[in-house]
């Protein structure tokens, strides 16, 4: 597994997607931090993350439409499944190097908050609790693009998925308060208020597993079924 | 070739590999194969001996060991210069050793090699075969090959599958043995005088005289088939010049693996 780790990490940075993701997660960051803090002159850090979350909806794809769905096509695929790995590992190992992509994006956040130090006194706890909650909408993310990643072999329209399925449990509460339950950024509303809700923590790791199992499923399948 | 490899489940029967039950114990199984695919698809971002470190991952070299076996390897398939390049900077010829190297990590008893020379230049195809060769004498290989003559120079054992079934289990000798007709000669002559046709007449063993093609420059060449067991060369080389023709070129005929496929094959549809 840490095989699988260690060679996605390595892609990811000998590709530009990991940059690709960063930076750009980065910059969207920082004009909604300027927006934030220089007109609305306010000083606090959680709340960058509202936008935060937006902007991960749309960039999450980036980082897991080419995960499964390029093995596929490049053949690249045979190797795994051929090799002891099981293919649980497989996926596992592919989901943690991605979160790990969004750790490391989490940890240069930290930049802002150190210049919100100069200006007032931001709470370091709640913004702990805001980087979890972030990591937590991240995971059910990931999980869900690498499951979207393994049902196409075409990475374009594993990224559609991906974005159409957010946008859609996005604005799904609009229509009936039944879906508010179901909506994966809604969720995340509480923590930049330094709440650790129970539910949502649970709705979040459920989802998460629920999209990894369905992956494995889905290659298992896949290689029984032809 | 597929199903072997644990890449797809089998619908019916059982596959053991090395006393490992291919759908009970996997982890075992598939340790004991090294599997290059047709096509040969690498991951052309890494560099070659990150590839091939890789490949010694997934397949549970041992972490003190891994350093060592994975130079052995890269030098025992010729890739110790282009180790620190990209794959997808490599030519067709290498990437097919990076392939074999991948396959090889991990010392499997049995080798699985799908198509390894297709799409090389004929230099390189020669080395591919030598590397298998090599292997031969320390694993066993198993190679999908489409070039029948490849595989009568480098297997000792043919298995032939038509439509999924096996037709034919055999040495390549003997399936060419099968099917050849030893008794058939080639002689390309020079024959002014049209006296071939009597020739016939003249030497009792033969038993069917066949004209091939005319040639531009005058020369005809002959099938010339004998009864059982003579060889009529020597007798043909006396005779023929006592007829004053002159003869060009005199060769027996071989039947190739070829021959033997298509006789197989067609056998099988009949």
């Amino acid at each position: 597994m840490f095989a699988v780790i260690k060679k996605e990490l390595k892609t990811y940075f000998y590709s530009p997607v990991g940059y690709v993701f960063i930076g750009l997660f980065l910059i969207m960051f920082s004009i909604f931090f300027y927006i934030d803090v220089f007109q609305y002159s306010s000083t606090n850090f959680e709340y960058i993350f509202y936008s935060g979350a937006t902007i991960l909806t749309f960039i999450t794809p980036i980082l897991t439409m080419r995960s499964i769905a390029e093995e596929r096509k490049n053949g690249t695929e045979q190797l795994l499944l051929t090799s002891p790995l099981s293919i649980t590992k497989v996926v596992i190992g592919k989901f943690i190097a991605a979160t790990i992509i969004v750790i490391i994006t989490e940890i240069c956040t930290f930049l802002y908050f150190g210049i919100l130090c100069f200006f007032g006194k931001p709470h370091i706890t709640t913004a702990l609790v805001t980087l979890l909650g972030f990591l937590l909408l991240a995971i059910s993310y990931i999980s869900f693009g690498i499951l979207a990643s393994s049902i196409t072999e075409n990475q374009i329209i594993a990224g559609v998925i991906t974005i159409g399925f957010f946008i859609l449990t996005w604005f799904l509460p609009q229509f009936s308060d039944i879906f508010t339950n179901f909506s994966l950024i809604n969720m995340f509303s509480k923590f930049p208020s330094g709440q650790i809700d129970i539910a949502d923590t649970v709705t979040y790791i459920t989802f998460t597993i629920l999209c990894l199992l369905l992956t494995v499923i889905v290659m298992q399948r896949r290689k029984s079924v032809r | 070739m597929n199903m072997l490899t644990g890449y797809i489940e089998q619908t019916e029967g059982e596959i053991v590999i090395d006393g490992y039950n291919m759908l009970k114990k996997p982890k075992k199984a598939k340790k004991e194969i090294g599997y290059m695919p047709e096509g040969v698809p690498l991951y052309t971002d890494l560099t070659v001996k990150e590839f091939v470190t890789y490949m010694a991952e997934i397949k549970g070299v041992d972490r003190k060991l891994r350093k060592e076996k994975v130079q052995k390897i890269i030098e025992k398939t010729g890739l110790n210069d282009v180790q620190k390049k990209l794959i997808k900077n490599l030519s067709r010829g290498y990437k097919q050793r990076v392939g074999m190297a991948g396959a090889l990590v991990g010392e499997p008893k049995i080798l699985i090699l799908d198509e390894p020379t297709v799409g090389l230049d004929p230099k390189q195809i020669t080395e591919i075969r030598n590397l298998i060769k090599e292997l031969g004498k320390t694993h066993t290989v198993i190679l999908s090959s489409h070039i029948l003559s490849e595989v009568s120079q480098i297997c000792n054992k043919v298995i032939i599958i038509n439509k999924g079934k096996l037709v034919a289990i055999d040495t390549p000798e003997n399936l060419e043995n099968k099917v050849s007709n030893n008794n058939s000669i080639y002689v390309t002559v020079e024959d002014t005088e049209n006296k071939m046709k009597d020739i016939k007449e003249k030497i009792k063993e033969i038993k069917k005289l066949e004209l091939v093609e005319e040639n531009e420059d005058g020369t005809k060449q002959y099938m010339i088939e004998s009864k059982d067991g003579v060889d009529l060369r020597k007798i043909l080389f006396t005779e023929l010049a006592k007829e004053n023709i002159t003869i060009f070129e005199m060769k027996k005929a071989d039947s190739t693996l070829e021959d033997a496929f298509m006789k197989i094959i067609e056998g099988g549809n009949k």
